[in-house]
């Protein structure tokens, strides 16, 4: 018995003893300002500053929060494998043939020397020269051997390989060979028109991760190789990471300039730091208290709490609606068309002139998003090439009754209504023409009066509770899957949305799922009604890679409960079917491809095959109390993404403040 | 013989939990409506940026179907399960972090989830049990009345919430503690146990609140029907002292139940603390549970729960079969 207390005892006197160790520790360092703004840790000594949890001076630490939080497999560093791709490997770690300017949409030469040169006019062989004078982190050259040792490797180990962009390679290439050090030859199993792209990078990744040779072809079996200590081509190598998937540590090289692109300039900081702040509420105070200097996708409220308590925290756009949407993906709604009543094309426009944009953007995204009509992002880059050419159309455009369905002054009456409801004239762009780049060309009229007569006219009827009926009686039971904890802004779009088709009479089931069955219901015939997705993504004038399976081979029944393997709009359009086709017969920057491009995206809206519903509002709040210089609306040499190319302009532009 | 009779019944019926247990736990994610393959293709679809051309999907699919070893009629693939989990307790291949093994994942992950939580139930169960015992056993004493209403007004605070306090407390307006776990990496020196200590305080504080009211609250309610019963009367009625009473006729059987929910509790362990890790950024096997049933991923799922089920019944058989030794009447029996 007597054990027992003392056991007690002692744990008690441990806890308090715990609490005095802890307590006896130095407060950090407090800037004077109303906020409670402290630095990571105490100061190792007055003259070194701050120092990071990791042990580096913060004033020599640039701190992105993680995109994927915990990494599923910390130590897994092969990218021939998932899981060497982000926390620095995609942006600091790995060299690529050719990169892309986020600002433009612009590829440019990282490791080849200059763009392909095409052998036949077939498009089927290419000839690529690379730049001399590039090392690995261990001093061995770059050379063309390794970008045909890589090449090989994919073939040969097609099957095991479980990288998307490695298995895209592998159906690609047919054969490859070295001409000398620095040139090689690739021939193609078929003509390929976006080469560079598909072996340099396309919006935020690349296909092509070339692997060092020398370190490579001493193992065994290179698919289960985790390559922990990785032997990389950027300017910084991996220094330490955390065994549980936290955090990862990146050290600038000293032979920096001799790296991937140390030809950009000098990478400023010393140290480069990926961590996971943990959820919304913590990383919230986190950012306060400059534990970290880059976010990713920070909700709006907690960007306002952020710069209420301190001045150091800004967001891309100094007015509405503040954040960058220049990501390549849309939010929209996927349809399985096939399935009655989405089968008919006024159902679809119903749901459409039924759902009240402005509200659900300002419910859910406090009015600080960019509206899509059509399935494409309204970027920078897309705009003049898609939106710009397309708007008197959108305007003449009337469905079969004569209705003029678009509405022009979307972004007039959305900036309207946020000024009634209190924003100040000042955090508003003033001008039409400002108004529509921050707040989209347009979007369909809120009109439910020409949507009750578009479901009246194939055989709907409201009953007394007004809900909508089906043509057979039955109340209209709609599904609309929506992501859940998992995809927080795409949660609350979601939700809004279904409150707006709710107001409207259709009996809509919300349902939020896990990652996993939010891509097996977007894959799965039987399990999708409606989803709210992000498909259809397009960067560049290339809209290949997002529609180059619509086609009538890849449509299932309805109810098929195999999964597809392509159009995911499950779109039976024979004219939208020959124009995807005829474009991956075009070279992509050729006029023909670029207007074919136009009409497809005309039929989508005919038939309102996808609803489009805005860009992705990428909400990344900077701190700039150690680091200034980073991506802004005035200040826009790239997107201010941390997880695409961006970060290595953002890495040689930014400046050090000189607090410590 | 009764006594053999005894521990063999209690290891029969461990035998057939276990069974039952991990046969159910193969079952069930195969009704989840996630498909870990489709998971896994559509996080790929958009890695490069690049949406899978049809002939890359179809690939991909069939590839990892194979060597995710999900082919096969259901019947086989149970089979193969059952002899690689009782032969060689192997889970296979993590299929969202492939070809990882499962075991590593959990290597790696348990003794975090070991060290915190056992640390923290033992620490609430004493706590909280000393209190309630002197809250029950001096019920109109008014110093039992604050440690109750301590009880009671811990009791029913959300975790989320309670621990959130304490990160605003300590970790925001009086910086002592960080707000999220960092340790390096590297061999386990005295300065690298006090970071440890630092980074765990929180979580630690945190669980320690959370299941400390229950146990006051528990143990006071037993504590106070106990000293009520005849053989405490009789005892007080001869003149032992209330010390003596407290510990030797109160405690002893009041915290019979008590025992049988530390077990439980200690089993439990091995399911990790999901939400002290989201919100710590601690590592656990709750996370692992977490990001195991978001993806799909069948073998962390057979992995971590079967963990919780060995947990779970290896307890409940130690209950039973050290329950004599507290209990004399079923000893007696």
């Amino acid at each position: 018995m007597r054990s027992i207390f003392r056991t007690s005892a002692l744990l008690l006197a441990f806890l308090v003893f715990g609490l005095i160790v802890a307590g006896c520790q130095a407060a950090p360092a407090v800037e004077p300002t109303k906020a409670p703004v402290a630095a990571t840790q105490a100061p190792a000594s007055p003259a070194a500053g701050a120092m990071t949890d990791v042990g580096t001076p913060r004033s020599e630490t640039l701190i992105f929060q993680t995109f994927d939080r915990q990494t599923a497999n910390p130590d897994q560093h092969n990218p021939l494998m998932a899981y060497a791709q982000w926390r620095g490997f995609r942006e600091l770690a790995w060299g690529y043939l050719w990169e892309m300017d986020t600002g433009t949409g612009k590829s440019y030469n990282e490791l080849a020397a200059d763009f392909p040169e095409v052998l036949n006019k077939e498009y089927t062989q290419f000839r690529v020269k690379l730049k001399q004078g590039i090392y690995w982190s261990d001093g061995v050259e770059f050379t063309a051997d390794d970008v045909v040792y890589t090449l090989e490797t994919i073939l040969k180990n097609k099957d095991k390989i479980t990288l998307g962009g490695a298995r895209t390679i592998s159906n690609y290439v047919k054969s490859a060979k070295k001409i000398d050090n620095y040139t090689f030859e690739v021939e193609t199993t078929g003509p390929k028109y976006d080469f560079i792209t598909v072996f340099g990078t396309y919006t935020w990744g690349a296909n092509l991760t070339i692997l060092p040779k020398h370190v490579y072809e001493k193992q065994a079996d290179v698919i289960t190789f985790r390559n922990t200590n990785p032997v990389t081509l950027g300017p910084y190598t991996l220094k330490q990471f955390d065994p549980n998937g936290y955090w990862a540590l990146w050290q600038r090289r000293e032979d920096w300039k001799r790296s991937a692109w140390g030809w950009m300039g000098e990478p400023k900081p010393k140290y480069v730091l990926y961590k996971d702040f943990g959820p919304e509420e913590t990383r919230l105070l986190a950012f306060i208290q400059n534990q970290y200097d880059v976010d990713t996708f920070m909700s709006p409220d907690s960007i306002k709490a952020a710069q209420a308590k301190n001045p150091a925290v800004t967001t891309f756009s100094k007015t509405m609606p503040y954040h960058n949407m220049n990501d390549a993906c849309p939010y929209g709604v996927l349809i399985n068309q096939h399935k009655s009543p989405l089968d008919k094309p006024e159902v679809r426009w119903a749901l459409a002139l039924s759902l009240d944009l402005q509200s659900v953007g300002v419910n859910s995204m406090s009015g600080e998003f960019k509206a899509s009509p059509l399935p494409m992002a309204d970027t920078e880059i897309l705009r003049p090439l898609y939106f710009e050419p397309l708007l008197p159309w959108l305007k003449d455009f009337a469905l079969s009754d004569g209705y003029k369905p678009f509405n022009a002054n979307f972004s007039p009456e959305l900036a309207a209504r946020l000024q009634k409801m209190g924003q100040p004239a000042s955090a508003l762009p003033q001008g039409d023409k400002a108004l529509s780049e921050a707040f989209g060309v347009g979007w369909w009229k809120y009109d439910v009066a020409e949507a009750e007569k578009l479901l009246t006219s194939v055989g709907f009827k409201k009953n007394s509770a007004g809900a909508w009926l089906q043509p057979d009686g039955s109340v209209w039971q709609l599904e609309f899957v929506i992501p859940g904890d998992w995809n927080k802004v795409m949660q609350r779009i979601g939700f809004s949305m279904a409150d707006s088709w709710k107001k409207f009479g259709i009996q809509v089931n919300a349902r939020q799922v896990d990652q996993a069955e939010h891509t097996s219901v977007q894959n799965n015939n039987s399990q999708l009604q409606t989803e709210l997705m992000w498909t259809s993504c397009t960067f560049t004038a290339n809209y290949v890679n997002a529609w180059r399976t619509i086609s009538a081979q890849y449509l299932k029944p309805a109810n098929d409960t195999t999964p597809i393997t392509g159009n995911p709009f499950r779109w039976n359009n024979t004219k939208a079917h020959a124009l995807a086709a005829e474009a991956q017969t075009l070279p992509t920057d050729s006029a023909r491809f670029r207007e074919i491009g136009q009409e497809l995206l005309k039929e989508f809206v005919k038939d309102m095959a996808w609803i489009g519903i805005m860009n992705i509002p990428t909400t990344i709040p900077t701190n700039e109390y150690y680091w200034t210089g980073f991506p802004k609306q005035d200040n826009f040499y790239s997107v201010p993404y941390s997880w695409w190319s961006s970060a290595r302009e953002m890495i040689v532009n930014i400046k050090p403040t000189g607090k410590r | 013989m009764g006594l053999i009779k005894y521990i063999a019944g209690r290891v029969g019926v461990y035998l057939v939990v276990l069974f039952t247990g991990i046969t159910i736990i193969f079952f069930l994610p195969r009704f989840m409506p996630g498909d870990p393959i489709e998971g896994y293709i559509g996080r790929m679809q958009y890695q490069a940026g690049q949406t899978l051309s049809a002939e890359d999907v179809e690939s991909l699919r069939a590839s990892l179907r194979e060597l995710y070893g999900l082919t096969g009629s259901l019947p086989s693939q149970y089979l193969g399960f059952i002899k690689r989990v009782f032969i060689s307790g192997d889970f296979g291949p993590s299929l969202a972090g492939y070809p990882r093994p499962v075991s590593e994942y959990i290597a790696t992950a348990l003794p975090w989830t070991l060290g915190l939580l056992t640390m923290t139930t033992i620490l609430a169960w004493t706590t909280g049990n000393l209190i309630g015992l002197f809250a029950g056993f001096f019920h109109n004493k008014r110093i039992a009345t604050v440690l109750e209403v301590i009880g009671v007004t811990l009791y029913p605070i959300p975790y989320y919430i309670l621990a959130l306090v304490l990160i605003i407390l300590f970790a925001y307006i009086w910086p002592i503690f960080p707000l999220s776990t960092t340790i390096m990496p590297g061999a386990l020196t005295m300065q690298k146990v006090g970071e440890i200590f630092r980074n765990s305080f929180l979580p630690g504080m945190a669980l320690v609140l959370a299941g400390f009211g229950w146990n006051v609250l528990g143990m006071k309610a037993m504590a106070y029907s106990t000293k009520e019963e005849a053989f405490v009367n009789y005892a007080r009625l001869k003149g032992t002292p209330p010390f003596t009473i407290m510990i030797h006729y109160v405690w002893r059987n009041a915290f019979l139940p008590q025992i049988t929910a530390l077990a439980l509790h200690m089993g439990m362990i091995f399911n990790g603390a999901i939400l002290t890790e989201m919100l710590f950024s601690y590592p656990g096997v709750g996370s692992l549970i977490r990001s195991a049933i978001g993806n799909g991923d069948y073998n962390m799922i057979y992995g971590t729960l079967s963990l919780s089920i060995v947990a779970v019944a290896t307890t409940a058989l130690a209950i039973d079969l050290l329950y004599p030794l507290f209990d004399p009447r079923i000893r007696y029996k």
